[in-house]
Order: structure tokens, then sequence, then C-alpha cells
């Protein structure tokens, strides 16, 4: 396995190139927040990786927060009179 | 697809987002957007026909911050929450219930054009009885990912990244990961922007 690897390190033309991997991950990096903030600087790879990770958990706690609300919501509210005003905010 | 040229009053998703109005007038992304060009697609065909390349055109994370889609997926989960709180007339709806509704919604949005998508529905439909199989069959063999691994510490966080990204464990392509991770953000986003909207709309019906 490990003498695969370093094979396919050395014969760049149907594998993956570091241009590659580093073109991609300054692309995954616009679309992290903390990126926009300094959108100038070019992070390393790996941390771009990390902040992503932690940034889709973050992601996923926001949703599971947002659940639980609505659940409650869901629960005291009138559907017919939330609806239309839900709709009503989406139209405007 | 392009999301509908608002040349009205701006509405609050754009402020949300923080794009462009030139962002969102473009019909189809710019190719610098695109996450799979068009040779490292082919070349993920030749090699595993059975991975899915995205097709980048349809799946590019800018259409996620469009209007059109919010809208549609707020109706489609305005809808699902309906019916779970229809399904419980007694008791109160759980957060776990409003959750997975809320994913499935998502996962329908993406019109099945991405991994992560397919795999929400599909571990949907088939329920515990997926999940209990899996467990007893321990971890999935390694597919090999010496083609398209990057360097080693980069490959322990992609491997990590895998396992957030739902149905992406064993992707072995490393563009074809950051492609989903990319889309699955991007969706991520619209998801928390449509509930907090809907839970605001909930709260404070008689204000808006």
């Amino acid at each position: 396995m490990s003498s695969r690897r370093s094979r396919s390190r050395q014969s760049g033309s149907s594998r993956i190139t570091d241009e590659q991997i580093s073109d991609l991950v300054s692309k995954l990096q616009d679309l992290l927040p903390e990126a926009r903030l300094r959108s100038n600087d070019r992070m390393p790879s790996s941390r771009v990786l990390q902040e992503t990770c932690n940034y889709i958990r973050s992601l996923h706690r926001e949703v599971d927060d947002l659940s639980e609300r609505l659940s409650e919501l869901l629960a005291t509210s009138d559907m017919s009179s939330a609806q239309a005003a839900i709709i009503r905010s989406l139209l405007m | 697809m392009a999301g509908r040229l608002d040349s009205g009053t701006a509405f609050p998703w754009r402020r949300i987002a923080g794009i462009h109005k030139a962002q969102e007038a473009k019909p189809t992304p710019p190719s610098s957007r695109a996450m799979a060009s068009s040779p490292s697609s082919t070349t993920a065909h030749e090699r595993d026909p059975s991975c899915k390349v995205m097709d980048p055109a349809a799946a590019s994370p800018a259409r996620w911050r469009t209007r059109r889609e919010q809208e549609m997926y707020s109706s489609k989960l305005l809808h699902a929450l309906r019916l779970v709180r229809a399904g419980r007339s007694s008791l109160p709806a759980r957060g776990r219930e409003v959750r997975d509704a809320a994913d499935r919604a998502l996962a329908v949005a993406a019109r099945g054009r991405s991994r992560w998508s397919r795999a929400i529905l599909a571990s949907r439909a088939r329920a515990c009885c997926f999940r209990a199989l899996r467990a007893r069959l321990g971890a999935p063999p390694a597919a090999p990912a010496a083609l398209r691994s990057p360097a080693a510490p980069l490959a322990r966080k992609a491997k990590v990244l895998g396992r957030l990204v739902p149905g992406c464990r064993k992707l072995a392509s490393f563009p074809a990961l950051l492609a989903e991770a990319s889309d699955y953000i991007a969706a991520l986003e619209m998801q928390v922007r449509a509930m907090a909207a809907i839970a605001q709309a909930l709260q404070s019906p008689a204000a808006s």
C-alpha cells in the first residue's frame, strides 16, 4: 500500500496534483464565514479542512436548535394563522 | 437554473446571505465556481463508474442562495411540518422529528444530484434496519484511496470531513468529497435561514 502511494506521488499525470488540491481547498475556503472576513489570506489546507469540519458541526447544531424551537412553537401556535403569516413573509 | 431577477426592493435574504446582486443575476454559475472540472470528472467516471460525480453546472453551491430555492424549500418544509404535527395530535412534536423532516425536505430540494442528498433519502427509506445491519457488519471496507488521496495529514482531516457529510464516508475521491462538502454547506446555510425565518414568523404572527 505504501509503495503504491509513493508511486502515485511521483507520477503526476493521472493522479491528483498538489495544485489541484490547493485549488479545491481555496474554493472551499471561500465558503467559510471566517474566510470571508479576510478574503486575501490563504490559509493552509489542513486549517481549511479543520474549519470546514467545525463549520459543518456548528451548522448541524444550529439546525438542531432551530428544530427544537420549531417543535415547541408548533405545539403552541395555531397553524393556519401562522401559515398565513409565513406566506406573507415569504412573498415580501 | 437561475434565481428570479428581483429588480424591486432588496429582500432580506440577500443581506443575510451577503451575496452581491451580480452573483445572483448570473443565469449559470461562472466556471470558476464549478467544483469539478470536466477532465477530472471524466477521469473519475473511467476509474470508478459506480461513484456518481456531481453534475457541476446543476449542483453549484451558489444556487442555494437564490430566493427561489429558499421559497421552494420553505413551502416544502411547512408542508412536512404540518404532517409532523398532524401525525402527533396529542403529543407535541419532538425536535428530532422536525430535524428529520427538515433534512428530508432539503435532500428533496437537491433533486438527487448530490451524494449527500441521496444518502439522506436512502437512510430514511431503509430506516433502522439499515443502520442495524451496518452496525452488525462493522465498518465498511476501505476503498483504495491511493489513486486520489492527498498527503497523509490532509487525508486524516478529509476522513473526518467524510464522516460529517452524509453518504461520503467511503468516498475515495478528494475532489468529489470537497465538491459534496461545499454543496452540503451551502444547502445547510439555506436550511438555517429558512428555518429561522419560519420560527420568527411563528413566534410573532401578529407583528409580520
